[in-house]
């Protein structure tokens, strides 16, 4: 049954309703406003022509950067997820409660620092000149070109959301029900096949959520590409500020900007209804 | 040990910390019966029964499945399933999925897979539920999914841990038949832990009664109900009026010195003079009349504080001039002559054959 919306009920949801409407549904029109304006001597003009989409939508750098990003966001999802998941686990089942805690606690201290902070630190550590090569040095190895790579763009994705999946993961693996995975042991199913077979599939939605967000943050990130990859492949957040510097082009780049929200909510929708599936049958 | 022994504890001891939850059990489950263990929550029943299915490990003694020590196999190695209170079904499998589930941890292939789950599915009448989710199911029907999971492979022995508390009344009735039946039919052995009299009373075959991580009693139903060895048993059970005194001689023979006086004991009694004993005498073996019996020994002059009618019996409460209540229970035909308004002064006697003395006090 629906219940009618009171003065109070209204009271107490119209902040969250004004900030709704002034910072995500008023910009998201005007992006899409934006996106059918034309430019015309490095000066915008409100039009209503779609060349912009029709112009984007014809280059080959276009499409590139769409399946590199998306291709660099799935491997960060799944690379995550899958590091992620042992830490999870131990800090859910292997730990007491009160060193659980603890765990929990260190896993919000990397929030503390600035994510670009983060990265940057990280190229102390991966330069030619840097920790890892100089270590690597001394028994004569390298050094190995590790900054401005792919690699490096992934462990700046890492840096981004491990600490973030890893919590929620290990929320979902908190309300399992011990007495399932005893039961899972009572019918003979071993520790691993345990995992397996019950661990995971109890805490799907969970394991789902986590990696849906670790590929939303890795999907739109600008930082780790360019400070860690170098620009190189680019990325549609890197294409974005390229197409804005490149002759005041803000409507091309609205037109990618909301290639990128309308792709993450299909993922997004695709993967809750994934989670979900059989829940309610 | 006895020829036909499957499961023996042999001075096990299962200890938390500075807790002790089992302190020296020795007892032994035979072979195909339907063993009862009974106690209060606390009483290390549930403790006992997880040992054996090897989710918890003793810290001392030795328990014993087919004569073979198993303390040191793990759960996942041992046939010894379980019925969990919650049920524990999975939850993301549908209902032949999770009776499917012990098969196919074995290894055994597609098709026998199946059909030794259709069978129990069939027996437990929840084929039409195949496909469904769990938790479209109701309780009844979860229960017998359960049953379905633990029984489809078969095993010598099945655990069950309260399963039957979470259903209603008239359920549970129904579920205890069904228990009962599956057991005789299938001859597997079934370690049932309940708190319930009930439940243990009507379908076990032995009865074990556990308090503070001991056990007081192992019996048949009847043995226990009709001669609890110690007062904590009679107390539990609740179906007695109980005398605490010393034991005296009365000349003839032994007598019991009491509060509400001097009360003979059955003959035959064997207690040492001076001891601390407790009489108890079964409710319904407890009688009431309007004046002194002429003849009778153990007569207590008592009060009537109130009465509770279910069906056809009749539960009377009284009061002795020391203020002990003793209750009295009979058919509604019987109480037909007494006056029992609230008040009413009567007399409780009994035949001395009937009581019966335990040690303790």
């Amino acid at each position: 049954m629906r219940r009618p919306i009171t003065l109070y009920g209204l009271t107490f949801s119209l902040p969250l309703l004004v900030w709704q409407i002034l910072f995500f549904v008023f910009p998201l029109l005007f992006l899409v406003a934006l996106s059918f304006w034309t430019v015309k001597n490095f000066t915008m003009r409100p039009d209503f022509d779609t060349v912009n989409w029709t112009t984007m939508y014809g280059r080959a750098v276009f499409w590139q950067a769409y399946g590199t990003t998306f291709a660099l966001a799935t491997a960060a999802s799944v690379l995550t997820s899958t590091l992620a998941f042992p830490c999870a686990y131990a800090i859910a089942f292997k730990l007491s409660d009160s060193a659980r805690r603890w765990a929990v606690f260190l896993m919000v201290i990397p929030f503390f620092t600035s994510y670009l902070v983060r990265v940057y630190s990280w190229q102390i550590f991966l330069s030619d000149n840097g920790i890892i090569n100089v270590i690597l040095g001394w028994i004569g190895l390298g050094p190995f070109p590790l900054l401005n790579t792919v690699g490096a763009t992934m462990i700046g994705y890492l840096t981004l959301s491990f600490p973030l999946v890893v919590l929620l993961q290990l929320f979902s693996l908190v309300f399992i029900e011990r007495t399932l995975i005893e039961a899972a042991h009572n019918l003979r199913c071993g520790r691993l096949r345990t995992v397996f077979a019950v661990v995971i599939p109890s805490a799907r939605v969970g394991l789902v959520i986590a990696a849906l967000f670790c590929f939303i943050l890795s999907f739109g990130d600008f930082v780790s590409p360019v400070y860690l990859g170098g620009g190189e492949p680019t990325t549609l957040s890197i294409l974005i500020t390229d197409t804005t510097k490149s002759g005041q082009q803000w409507p091309r780049a609205a037109v990618i900007a909301l290639t990128m929200i309308g792709t993450l909510m299909l993922v997004a929708f695709a993967a809750v209804k994934f989670a979900y599936k059989g829940k309610t049958r | 040990m006895q020829r036909d022994t499957l499961v023996s504890f042999e001075g096990v001891v299962k200890r938390f910390g500075d807790f002790v939850a089992v302190q020296k059990l020795d007892f032994e489950i035979r072979k195909g019966e339907f063993l009862a263990i009974m106690g209060s929550s606390g009483c290390g029943k549930t403790t006992t029964l997880r040992m054996l299915a090897g989710l918890e490990g003793p810290s001392e003694g030795v328990i014993r499945l087919s004569g073979k020590p198993i303390n040191d196999l793990p759960t996942w190695s041992r046939d010894t399933p379980m019925v969990w209170q919650s049920l524990a079904l999975f939850p993301f499998l549908n209902v032949r999925e999770n009776v499917e589930f012990a098969l196919k941890m074995r290894g055994v292939g597609k098709v026998e897979r199946r059909r030794r789950a259709e069978q129990w599915l069939d027996r437990m009448q929840i084929t039409e539920f195949a496909e469904r989710n769990i938790s479209q199911l109701s309780g009844g029907q979860r229960q017998r999914v359960a049953l379905a999971r633990s029984l489809v492979v078969e095993p010598e022995i099945l655990l069950l841990d309260e399963p039957l508390s979470a259903l209603d009344a008239a359920l549970k009735v129904r579920m205890q038949s069904v228990l009962k039946n599956l057991q005789r039919e299938t001859g597997i052995t079934f370690v049932y832990v309940t708190h319930s009299q009930s439940e243990a009373f009507s379908m076990a075959d032995r009865v074990v009664i556990m308090s503070r991580g001991k056990i007081e009693q192992i019996g048949t139903p009847q043995e226990i109900y009709r001669t609890p060895r110690t007062r904590f048993v009679a107390d539990f059970l609740g179906s007695s009026n109980l005398f605490t005194g010393k034991v005296r001689s009365d000349g003839q023979g032994l007598a019991l010195d009491t509060p509400v006086g001097q009360l003979a004991l059955a003959p035959g009694a064997t207690n040492d003079i001076g001891d601390t004993a407790t009489l108890t005498v079964l409710d319904t073996k407890t009688h009431l009349s309007i004046s002194a019996p002429t003849g009778s020994v153990n007569v207590v002059p008592v009060r009537v504080i109130g009465e509770e009618f279910v069906g056809a019996t009749a539960t009377l409460y009284l009061e002795t001039a020391h203020g002990q209540e003793i209750r009295v229970q009979k058919g509604h035909d019987e109480l037909a002559d007494l006056p029992l308004g609230t008040g009413q002064s009567l007399y409780a006697w009994w035949n001395p054959q009937d009581s019966h003395l335990v040690a303790e006090a």
